[in-house]
């Protein structure tokens, strides 16, 4: 049996995400059709642009499978393995970053709440802090393939500059996460 | 008051950049805060440009939200917003061939055509005459894209305003985003696939109805997607990615970087002028056509002007001159001048019909869209007789267009010949940086953590994107156009009394869809892997 190209097996995926998206997804989780009817006249309804979006999904899916491309372009395993490893480093990042100074409040503020001390210092940068730290290290340092004092120190002065930059001249700027916490 | 004039309203917009909120004074003289920030954006521009790895897309991502935060909502805020990111448009451009020709590393992509010849005219000494050379060719292209651009935005925008009705729009909007999806990239599937993406994720959580569509009754997202967190996680993280895992494959180089002595003399002469002008003036032409024409990028305008400069140089250059590949000073002229003068036409599409055609183009409208008071697009320029306030800020615009022009004409040139030490900035140290600071600048932009969520998530779509060989700027552009499709065809829809042929009812309608529909079918039929 003959091996599906990277652009046939996208293909196929698209014609997929197409139909599920025109059959599925969009009359299920819309409250209005393609067009609909109201105080006598027809009126476009909620389902008719994201059923385009479908269209051009399914059409593109479509030339993929039927057509002929000389590029075949995929990501290989190499490409997953570091894409998996930005993605994890992201995520736990951006988790610390959002719950380490409520968690650091939690201990040590007396029992006040992070949502009342998110504008105070030192309170306000915690989870900025070691949630930046942690991303730019984790990053250089996968990259670089090595651990590094020079690679803390550039994620130290990162975060530093962007506080500098964002946080000391404006009031009314709130660094991640405190604007919704 | 009295009515107003076309000359009024160009010197109303002239007043608007020079007579606004002062900055800072000089020997009395005042210096208006839009003036500041076009110096500072084209420093900017530089800057980032001649800084591999970096480029005016992320520079505009990460000021964006600064620049709101300091000027504010007000009408007052767009001038110095949009000449700011004007002049990184500017400075950009320019400062990509610093490393290219020092380097041979394109501190942009659309350098890499500089490399050819800027490289080795380096290698013979001949580096500071080759920046040189680049340097006036980049802001002639420009300084000539950016004339067209003054005088073919208004009247293709009293085009479209005259003759174009809500059908004929909603059919342009889609001819448009059919041309972007079939020309970019190397195949028209991708580019389709690539904008039918884009507008599924902005009709995520939108609509006329009471429940949030296709938000899975969800609250993330049930307010839409930002169109912020789209833009920049496709185009900005998503590039991040990528070149961080090069650098991850890359066996890092570890020596230090070494840059030909200059030999000789470095200036340049009337006799280097005349020489080089004809390629110039031809890459200009070309340059300009190509970057009028959305989505199409400086990358191919500079291959094509290059090639056009080369087919001439073969024919009429002298036994002893170097041939083009060989530092050829007519080479850089070529490529330079094609690359720059795209970057002015590219704003005629967004200025005269409100259609994106570049990323630069993209973030001119985020701005606009952030601070309001001024939506790029054919209703900007009614010269009705009592104020349109649009109109003022278009020709402000524009004055900040010359601005930057002048300082890259005097100062650009001093400034671009300093800044080859940036090459030196390990790209695996500034990267992680960049992602940090550009996820700050979301959330600062946004004030929320889902926003953050979002760009990051967007960025690894735009990783994959890439790595299937699909553009992500069809994406963008759909993401940014969708809402205006949907509301246009609404309109034309209710205005035709629910035709559902109201696409196909007036002639110019008609061909605009049998032009979206031939653009692709012609795309599919011949491969264009040079487009890309």
């Amino acid at each position: 049996m003959q091996k599906l190209s990277a652009n046939k097996a996208l293909g196929l995926g698209c014609v997929v995400l197409g139909v599920v998206l025109a059959f599925i997804w969009i009359p299920l989780d819309s409250d209005t059709g393609l067009v609909e009817r109201s105080r006598g006249r027809f009126v476009v309804g909620d389902s008719l642009a994201p059923t385009l979006a479908a269209a051009f999904i399914l059409i593109a899916g479509m030339m993929l499978v039927f057509g002929r491309s000389d590029q075949d372009d995929k990501p290989n395993r190499d490409n997953l393995r570091f894409i998996g490893a930005m993605v994890g480093f992201g995520i736990i990042s951006l988790l610390v970053m959002r719950w380490a100074g409520p968690m650091v409040a939690s201990f040590f503020s007396g029992g006040e709440e992070y949502r009342i001390l998110r504008d105070t210092v030192p309170w306000k940068y915690t989870g900025f802090v070691i949630g930046g730290i942690l991303l730019v290290f984790s990053l250089i340092c996968f990259v670089e393939e090595r651990l590094s004092w020079r690679a803390l120190l550039i994620s130290i002065g990162a975060v530093v500059g962007i506080i500098l930059l964002y946080d000391l001249p404006f009031d009314d700027v709130l660094l991640p996460p405190n604007g919704d916490v | 008051m009295t009515d107003l004039s076309t000359l009024d309203y160009i010197w109303l917009g002239i007043l608007a950049v020079f007579q606004g909120p002062e900055a800072f004074s000089v020997f009395g003289l005042p210096v208006s805060i839009t003036l500041m920030m076009v110096a500072f954006g084209l420093l900017l521009g530089l800057v980032v440009g001649a800084t591999p790895g970096l480029g005016s897309v992320i520079a505009m991502a990460i000021s964006l939200p600064i620049l709101i935060s300091i000027f504010g909502f007000s009408s007052d805020a767009l001038l110095p917003v949009l000449g700011f990111l004007i002049g990184v448009m500017k400075g950009s451009t320019v400062g990509g061939a610093v490393p290219a020709i020092l380097f041979n590393t394109p501190g942009t992509p659309d350098a890499y055509m500089t490399t050819l010849d800027g490289y080795p005219m380096a290698q013979s000494g001949k580096a500071s005459k080759a920046l040189r050379i680049s340097h006036f060719s980049s802001v002639t292209g420009d300084t000539f894209s950016d004339i067209v651009l003054i005088i073919c935005a208004p009247f293709l925008a009293i085009l479209v305003e005259s003759y174009l009705d809500l059908p004929e729009k909603t059919a342009l909007l889609i001819l448009s985003l059919s041309f972007i999806a079939a020309v970019v990239g190397g195949s028209a599937a991708k580019g389709l696939l690539s904008c039918g993406l884009g507008l599924l994720a902005v009709y995520i959580g939108t609509g006329e109805d009471f429940y949030p569509r296709l938000s899975f009754g969800t609250e993330a997202l049930s307010d839409g997607i930002s169109i912020t967190a789209a833009v920049i996680g496709i185009l900005v993280i998503g590039a991040i990615f990528i070149e961080l895992e090069e650098l991850w494959h890359q066996t890092r180089r570890t020596g230090s970087i070494e840059i030909a002595k200059d030999v000789g003399d470095q200036r340049l002469h009337w006799a280097d002028i005349r020489r080089i002008l004809p390629y110039i003036g031809r890459s200009a032409l070309i340059g300009t056509a190509i970057g009028a024409l959305p989505g199409i990028g400086s990358t191919l305008a500079a291959t094509i002007g290059y090639a056009t400069g080369a087919r001439k140089h073969r024919q009429t250059k002298a036994p002893d001159d170097p041939a083009f590949g060989e530092g050829a000073p007519e080479g850089i002229a070529a490529a330079e001048a094609a690359n720059s003068s795209v970057s002015g036409a590219n704003l005629i599409p967004v200025l005269s019909l409100g259609i994106p055609g570049n990323t630069a183009a993209v973030f001119l409208i985020l701005a606009a869209d952030s601070i309001g008071g001024f939506n790029p697009g054919p209703a900007v320029f009614k010269f009705s007789t009592d104020l349109n306030p649009e109109l003022v800020i278009a020709f402000g615009l524009f004055t900040t267009m010359i601005i930057a022009n002048i300082l890259n004409w005097t100062v650009g040139g001093v400034l671009m010949r300093w800044l080859g030490v940036l090459v030196r900035i390990p790209k695996q140290h500034l990267l992680p940086v960049v992602l940090l600071l550009t996820l700050a600048s979301l959330y600062v932009q946004e004030t929320a953590m889902s926003a953050v969520w979002f760009g990051f998530g967007f960025g690894v779509l735009g990783y994959f994107m890439r790595r299937f060989g699909i553009s992500p700027l069809p994406f963008v552009i759909g993401f940014v156009l969708g809402g205006r499709l949907e509301a246009t065809a609404r309109q034309a829809f209710s205005a035709t009394g629910g035709d559902p042929f109201f696409l196909l009812k007036s002639p110019i309608a008609a061909l605009f869809i049998i032009g979206a529909v031939a653009v692709v079918y012609f795309s599919v039929r011949k491969p264009k892997a040079a487009l890309k």
